[in-house]
């Protein structure tokens, strides 16, 4: 897990500060964006070895994003957050190649083990 | 109210409980880096450790139970997306009994659903079909006396499937719970909806139960 490099991508600017932290804190690298352009920029010009993105977010969501990562031809794994109401969304996620999604509010050990398993597999 | 109008009323609940969502899971995520930051103190430089260590934990369950309370709530309100839907009648009662939970607990009464063994799938106005039960446990908690339960039991019947609510308890002055007046009125304005959910309603005074029958073709 030590120095494994994450892009979580949320517009809740609260939310995501603090699970970077969090994560930080157990040895991870972290960066986030609140939004889609943004982390697009950040994808391009330092590629993270897995990004967490927000399905439901202002302008480009989770699953649009993940649609560019993939037409870029990123092979970076993508893990989705999704609230009420974008379950749905998670599963259409999977077909576009999304790694796994999870439900709002997540446990953070849960988050951290599905990073690993994405990294794992990516290697 | 007007298909419409519901549909609106359904809408604002479901962006609401989405953006409490929001806010329950920073709360649960700055708490917990709180819990990180103050288990990397030592007692020393911190002492209120073990203070805050108790009380964080606190903060965290009644996120939890936020969490669950705004998942119901929007559940709930997704029962407006559309006039008529295919749903399971069990999930669809023990979701019921955990939104009036609250209304019996102040009379402290107990509401208790036996669900059916076999699955029931039903095609209705859920919105409506909500509102019946709803009603039916309103008007036997309104008539009772503080204690006992309520029970709810979900059958299947050959065309039918069937909604029983039963008082098991005292009730004032031993009068027949269902022969009040006030209770019988409120039960009488549901006839319609239950006619436009082709079904019926039967009352057993002397059992203090209310049978709900609907026509599952």
């Amino acid at each position: 897990m030590a120095g494994l490099r994450v892009l979580i991508v949320d517009d809740e600017e609260e939310l995501v500060t603090t699970i970077a932290e969090r994560l930080q804190i157990r040895g991870m690298s972290v960066e986030f964006a609140t939004d889609g352009e943004t982390a697009l920029k950040m994808i391009d010009q330092n590629p993270p070895q897995v990004v967490v993105l927000d399905v439901m977010m202002p302008g480009m969501g989770g699953i649009e994003i993940l649609q560019r990562m993939k037409a870029l031809k990123l092979q970076i794994p993508v893990i989705l957050l999704t609230g009420y109401g974008s379950t749905e969304q998670g599963q259409e996620g999977l077909k576009y190649g999304a790694f796994d999604y999870l439900m709002k509010p997540c446990d953070l050990n849960v988050l951290i083990k599905k990073i690993n398993e994405a990294a794992d597999v990516n290697q | 109210m007007s298909n419409k109008e519901i549909e609106f009323i359904g809408k604002i609940t479901a962006g609401v409980t989405h953006e409490i969502n929001n806010v329950l899971a920073s709360i649960k995520e700055i708490s917990g880096l709180l819990e990180d930051l103050i288990s990397m103190s030592s007692n020393e430089s911190f002492p209120y450790k073990e203070k805050f260590m108790n009380a964080i934990p606190k903060i965290q369950e009644q996120v939890k139970r936020g969490v669950n309370l705004t998942t119901q709530l929007n559940k709930f309100s997704h029962l407006t997306d559309k006039p008529k839907a295919d749903i399971e009648l069990n999930e669809f009662l023990t979701h019921l009994v955990f939104l009036t939970e609250r209304f019996a607990r102040i009379k402290n009464i107990e509401l208790l659903l036996i669900p059916s063994d076999e699955r029931i799938q039903i095609s209705t106005l859920p919105i409506s079909l909500q509102m019946v039960v709803y009603n039916c446990v309103a008007s036997l908690l309104y008539g009772s006396s503080a204690g006992g339960k309520i029970i709810i039991q979900s059958a299947i019947n050959n065309e039918n499937y069937l909604i029983s609510i039963k008082y098991d308890g005292e009730v004032p002055d031993n009068k027949k719970l269902l022969d009040d007046m006030s209770v019988a009125e409120e039960l009488k304005i549901l006839e319609k909806t239950i006619s436009e959910l082709d079904g019926n309603i039967q009352m057993d005074t002397t059992s203090n139960s209310i049978i709900l029958s609907f026509n599952n073709n």
